[in-house]
């Protein structure tokens, strides 16, 4: 298809205000009487919290007021808490927040609160704690356990916190990498598992550790707070703009009408701010409390904690092949540490192995167990990105023991428009993983380069290929769209500014329906009182399919709407009418028409649907209220996204890398790589060169870098700044990336486009663990990152650092 | 440097101690001008920041990033990490770029800062830096841009027309959490054309 | 243990005379903190892990920078960038293993405004102890790292006395191998200490990394013409390439003939609280003629005598094979 539009660079309206320093994020807002806050956090990492005494720092000049849980509603583990009230579970948990007239004097302030404890035992190592006699993270236990009510055997399945413990020769075993035997809290399965791996000629077994690494967003989550006329206005940094109001309204204790959330940029997200989240809370109640404008900065170190991390997996699996290199069983365990908050992604690290890899059966054992350690939630590519990274290798051992290049395996069991994925082997709504990897396999040179020798000079080269995958849109929300009289058109998007610039490429379908001149279209967002329509999170890579579809529907419901005021006008119905230089004229008389902005008029007088005063019932009340907000000042196209289904839409990608090994540092440096998508139609060339070359830097930076250090001994977090977090820098990841797509496009998007931020880093992670093991003749690690001690050490054989299953380390 | 000469004085205490509160670090309202010891500086002081003499209250041990953000209200200049471990906060000091988080503004007197707001010419016309990171796409979130646009320009003033490698040395001491490094290098290099 | 990020009050001091500076730390003797370029000092300060009164910023005197040509050798000031020591023709002419070390420093900008004297003065990483826990070094009474299940893989080989810290410096081992010699002055006037006795382990001093008296400065750093245009090696191993402190770093100084290495200097960084001269790897390569072959065998004993923890085995073998690239390197 030939777009006007679509698979064009365009600047998103944002840009120039981010090279001049302009754009604002919730720290640049100021406001007349605003006073800072600061946190008093948990020095240990579980423990019961037995008197706070704050009054020698509320006599101190320049204090303002305090926030204490006392002021908040009651919450339960693991929900992660606005702030502490019995019980703390983690270093840096906030306790408190205190206000004052500078920072300075707010961090002054907290040497002056006694807060009083009784330590508690904490546990840093799931499998510290899943084994018999272990401590618990939480006084009622270590792990969510789903059980029934008693009494009633038809209600649903409730979640409580208990104490699940194995023998410890279990323990011993999973850590031997060999299978153990104990209690399991989730999983699923599919297919004759047994009856595959019987046909199996290859058959692997390994155990695999993956690092909890922080999402180290750039900005540290700021919030500015101010109540007026019972309204809150929210200076926020959120990963959306639409849909984090109705649980930050809940935190508040407040009507979603009256929350006006602000977000013109955010300073990083990754999966961190996707819903509303406990600094949000504090910040906005206890502007409230004072009656005051309230700036939260917190630390790069607080971001740390409550900027939340991955969730670490500790797991064994056995995975079968067939003769002909099919891949008919695979059998996974995972033990998730999900810190104090639970979060769990095994299901996904085990759907990345069903849908890339195809395999006939499948099973997913898998126990989450809370630690004493920061909390966790999504972060890019969740579960699949770290399943991709600890995968491929072992994949790859697998093949090898057939004899079949691992371009060609991967090839082999790729999925394709008919495939089934996860647990329901549900559909997908087209794939086409197999062009990916051919075209990838061409432009990475892998014929020639796999067969190159593996030493040069003091180097190993390794050659590497590993896939990414995750779930790529949505469907169902709402597209908001209107011409003014004067022939501008707004597109009202509801959706979070990460730095994607997807807000702003799936805003381009409506110019590209309505076929009008992008520089007569606004983008309108970034604060709720702007009307803007219920969008999903920006996150999830979901934003490209979502929304262009979303901006469809809407787009097709003011194109329906121009022809309807035509047709009323110049008689006939609507399919006599088609558009073109915006206007709405007779297709067998181009004469006969009227300007968009004479329909935007007419739709005005019309009044009704035309010009918002009605609109569907299917509407979010979000969308509800925006048209509500602009009835009556043009023609209103508003939809919820009502289209044809099918499935998951897959966005996958493939990566090929080639590195070399330092033999004497143990350093690893990557000489070329490339990375081919299938994501469909490209929307904006510019941007998913940005999501597909930043993901390689992310890949490489699990590969290789970063990493999540607790102190088993006193529970102390090791890696809080970034310097210790090892995020890569610009000398650590090669200078030029080739990225490009196998651009089908996606039948189930009007555009053709299909997300792709999250599996680029899975893809690269994935091909570099691959060359790794290839450059070290197949040695397998079994746990990211890969540094340059566990390289030194194994190239000189020394074997008394690595304890297996090991999570905290360095 | 060294505090060799202090006895190290530990302010945050023991871990296994059950208070969080520990002693030290007494609060006062900041020192007036009045009260400050014989031969210590001044708080109202004067800094040319892009071009302007701005006379700012300073306390002796605030950072440049602070003044600029909250005296000056240049908030382009962002405090990420606050330590020198990511570059947000680079400003030109003299031409040449600096972590504004790690210097005093009491340091700067009678130099030149610039920050990102003071690239553009007088006519508003961007600086070749902003305009070809426009063009390249170069920013992602934008956290971290101002400081990628001050080492930028920082870099050109000392090498216009820098290869690829001298252009990924300039920009080392600025991390992107997107890792959107390569379309920031390719800033550069089109940005080095503009100039040329 | 709530996270901080702005310094409490304190004072500030700018002398323009380094006389000035000199009276003044006699002056406030301990309750005062000098400043060269700051980068290991605001860290201390805004997480309030460390405090003072008054900050002496020595930043004023312009008597403390340059690179200056002396009758044998070259001066470097104390308060001297590291960007314009990795960048100053006459040390890249002579004494380019400190400007490749100076080089290599944390990042660009840290080099622009970090100067040598911070770089051979900066405290110690260990991690622990940078959070502010009552370690040894910070005057407690236990150590955090040197247990079994302690976070080491950064700490020291060797040199451990109830602290495992190591000397985080890339400029030092260079200054070592450079026979270089710091320029003191204090009250009692001007000492001068060869680099090799500057720097002090947990035995002689847990609390610093330097042999530096209460109320003295570290004026300027002398370099020999000894080992001038002589053959150098430096190589630092990283994590990352950009900010991170040297895991094991090593700075050689040799003098080659033909295929002799007729004298040498090889100190390695980053396995103790001070640079660790290698001097029996010198005793087994001065005045012989090397292949390949033999440097591996020598570089083996590099890491001899070496005390490792749970984490940080790995640092023989890696001290070993820089010492082999080094000779290999001839």
């Amino acid at each position: 298809m030939t777009f006007m539009h679509i698979g064009k660079d365009f600047v998103p309206p944002d840009v120039e205000g981010k090279v001049t320093g302009d754009a604002k994020y919730a720290e640049d807002f100021r406001r007349e009487g605003m006073v800072f806050a600061r946190l008093l956090t948990s020095p240990m990492p579980s423990a019961r919290i037995v008197s706070i005494d704050a009054s020698a720092a509320l006599r101190m000049d320049g204090v303002v007021g305090i926030i204490t849980a006392d002021d908040l509603p009651p919450s339960a583990p693991p929900a992660n808490p606005m702030l502490a009230s019995e019980y703390v579970t983690y270093i840096g948990q906030p306790i408190l927040a205190i206000a004052a007239i500078s920072e300075h004097i707010a961090e002054n302030a907290l040497a002056q609160i006694n807060v009083q404890f009784e330590r508690r035992d904490f546990v840093v190592d799931p499998l510290d704690s899943l084994v018999e006699g272990g401590p618990d993270a939480y006084p009622e236990g270590n792990a969510m356990v789903l059980t029934a009510p008693e009494g009633d055997e038809n209600t649903a399945l409730v979640g409580r916190i208990q104490p699940v413990k194995w023998k410890a020769e279990e323990i011993a075993k999973f850590r031997r990498g060999e299978e153990p035997d104990g209690d399991f809290t989730a999983g699923w399965e599919y297919g004759e598992l047994e009856a595959e791996f019987a046909q199996c000629d290859v058959i692997v077994e390994e155990s695999f550790v993956t690092a909890g690494t922080p999402h180290q967003c750039m900005e540290p989550r700021t919030s500015m707070v101010y109540w007026e006329n019972g309204k809150c206005y929210f200076h926020a940094s959120t990963q959306s703009q639409s849909s984090v109001n109705n649980g930050l309204a809940a935190m508040l204790g407040i009507d979603p009408a009256d929350l006006c959330v602000i977000n013109e940029n955010t300073g990083g997200g990754f999966g961190s701010k996707g819903t509303s989240y406990p600094t949000m809370g504090i910040s906005g109640n206890l502007s409230r409390l004072l009656n005051r404008p309230v700036q939260l900065r917190i630390t790069r170190e607080e971001e740390f904690y409550i900027g939340i991390g991955r969730p670490g997996m500790q797991g064994w699996i056995k995975t079968g092949l067939k003769a002909d290199g099919t891949v008919a069983a695979v059998d996974l365990i995972i033990v998730s540490d999900g810190g104090p908050t639970g979060q769990n992604s095994a299901s996904s690290s085990a759907g990345h192995i069903s849908v890339l890899f195809q395999p006939a059966a499948m099973r997913l054992r898998n126990i989450p167990i809370f630690t004493n350690t920061a909390p966790r939630g999504a972060q890019r590519g969740p579960g699949q990105n770290e399943m991709a990274a600890v995968l491929a290798p072992i994949m790859d051992k697998a093949a090898n023991q057939l004899g079949m290049d691992r371009v060609e395996f991967r090839r082999l069991n790729a999925p394709n428009s008919d495939s089934g994925i996860y647990e329901a082997q549900g559909p997908v709504t087209s794939a086409f993983m197999a062009q990916a990897i051919d075209k990838g396999a061409t432009m990475f040179d892998w014929q020639n380069k796999v067969n190159t020798p593996r030493r040069r000079g003091n180097k190993l080269v390794g050659i590497g290929v590993g896939q990414g995958y995750h779930g790529a849109g949505g469907y169902g929300y709402d597209g908001l769209v209107r011409i003014h009289p004067d022939g501008k058109i707004e597109i009202h998007s509801g959706v979070g500014n990460l730095g994607t610039y997807s807000y702003a490429s799936t805003s381009r379908t409506v110019a590209e329906v309505l076929q009008c001149d992008w520089d007569n279209c606004q983008i309108t967002h970034a604060r709720t009182d702007r009307h803007l329509p219920h969008s999903s999170v920006q996150g999830g890579s979901n934003t490209i399919f979502t929304h262009s579809r979303a901006n469809y529907a809407a787009a097709m419901d003011a194109l329906t709407k121009l022809k309807e005021i035509a047709a009323g006008e110049f008689g006939g119905s609507v399919d006599d009418y088609s558009i073109g230089d915006e206007r709405v004229f007779r297709t067998d008389d181009s004469t006969t028409g009227m300007t968009y902005a004479e329909a935007a008029q007419k739709a005005i007088e019309l009044g009704g649907r035309y010009s918002g005063a009605e609109f569907p019932d299917d509407i979010n009340p979000i969308t509800q209220r925006a048209v509500a907000g602009i009835a009556g000042t043009g023609l209103v196209g508003v939809a919820k996204d009502n289209l044809e289904r099918k499935g998951t839409p897959p966005g996958q990608i493939v990566g090929f890398v080639e590195i070399e090994i330092d033999v004497d540092t143990g350093k690893i440096e990557v000489m070329d790589y490339v990375a081919v998508a299938d994501c469909g139609t490209i929307m904006h060339p510019q941007g998913f060169s940005q999501q597909m070359n930043g993901g390689g830097v992310w890949g490489i930076g699990m590969a290789a870098y970063e990493r999540h250090v607790y102190d088993p001994q006193n529970g102390l977090p090791a890696n809080v700044g970034l310097y210790q977090s090892k995020l890569p820098s610009m000398l650590d990841v090669p200078a030029n990336m080739a990225t490009a797509a196998a651009d089908i496009p996606d039948p189930f998007n009007p555009m053709g486009g299909r997300g792709i931020g999250e599996p680029s880093q899975g893809c690269a992670v994935a091909a570099m663990t691959s060359a790794i093991a290839d450059a070290l003749d197949g040695h397998l690690f079994n746990r990211v990152p890969v540094t340059p001690d566990m390289v030194v050490n194994h190239l000189a054989g020394n074997t008394v650092n690595s304890v297996p299953l090991k999570l905290n380390t360095f | 440097m060294n505090p060799k000469i202090t006895r190290r004085r530990f302010i945050k205490g023991v871990i296994y101690s059950a208070a969080a509160a520990v002693p030290g670090a007494g609060y006062y309202v900041a020192t007036a001008a009045s009260s400050r010891p014989a031969g210590a500086v001044e708080r109202l002081i004067s800094i040319n920041v892009n071009g302007r003499t701005r006379r700012v209250d300073v306390l002796p041990q605030e950072t440049l990033t602070h003044t600029l953000r909250y005296r000056l209200n240049l908030t382009g200049t962002k405090l990420a990490c606050n330590r020198g471990e990511c570059g947000a906060c680079t400003v030109m000091i003299n031409d040449v770029a600096n972590y504004s988080c790690s210097v005093l503004t009491q340091q700067v007197k009678g130099k030149q800062i610039t920050t990102v707001e003071g690239l553009r010419a007088a006519d508003g016309t961007l600086h070749p830096v902003q305009q070809a990171f426009i063009e390249e796409l170069s920013p992602q979130c934008g956290f971290c841009t101002p400081g990628q646009v001050v080492s930028a320009a920082a870099l050109l003033i000392a090498n216009p027309n820098p290869t690829r490698e001298e252009a990924r040395q300039g920009l080392s001491g600025n991390l992107c959490r997107c890792g959107a490094y390569d379309h920031y290098l390719n800033g550069v290099m089109r940005a080095a054309e503009l100039i040329a | 243990m709530s996270s901080h990020d702005v310094m409490p009050d304190m004072d500030l001091y700018q002398p323009v005379q380094v006389e000035d500076a000199i009276s003044l730390a006699a002056r406030l003797g301990d309750r005062a903190w000098l400043l060269g370029g700051g980068q290991d000092t605001y860290g201390w300060l805004k997480d309030r892990a460390k405090t003072t009164e008054a900050l002496i910023d020595l930043n004023g005197i312009e008597s403390l920078r340059g690179v200056r040509e002396t009758e044998d050798g070259i001066e470097i000031g104390a308060l001297t960038t590291l960007t314009e020591i990795a960048t100053n023709p006459l040390i890249n002419e002579n004494y380019s293993l400190l400007s490749q070390a100076a080089g290599r420093v944390a990042s660009l900008q840290i080099r622009n405004i970090g100067t040598l004297g911070g770089n051979v003065s900066q405290d110690v990483r260990c991690w622990y102890y940078r959070r502010g826990l009552d370690c040894y070094r910070a005057g407690g009474n236990l150590c955090y790292a040197d247990t079994p299940e302690g976070m080491n893989r950064e700490h020291a080989l060797f040199g451990a006395s109830r602290c495992v810290a190591v000397n985080p410096s890339d400029t030092a081992p260079a200054l070592v191998a450079l026979e270089a010699s710091m320029v003191i002055n204090g009250d009692e006037g001007e000492r001068i200490l060869a680099a090799e006795d500057y720097f002090v382990g947990p035995a002689i001093d847990i609390e610093s990394t330097t042999a530096l008296r209460e109320g003295e400065i570290l004026t300027a750093v002398r370099i020999p013409s000894t080992w001038a245009n002589a053959t150098f090696y430096f190589e630092k191993v990283a994590d990352r390439n950009v900010w991170d402190f040297a895991l094991v770093s090593m700075a050689v100084a040799m003098k080659v003939s033909g295929n002799t290495i007729e004298d040498s200097r090889f100190v390695c960084g980053a396995v103790e609280c001070k640079p660790r001269r290698l001097l029996e790897i010198e005793a087994a390569v001065n005045g012989r003629s090397h292949d390949g072959a033999s440097a591996e065998s020598i570089a083996a004993t590099a890491s001899a005598g070496a005390r490792s923890l749970a984490h940080n085995q790995y640092k023989m073998p890696l001290m070993n094979n820089l010492v082999k690239r080094a000779i290999e390197s001839v």
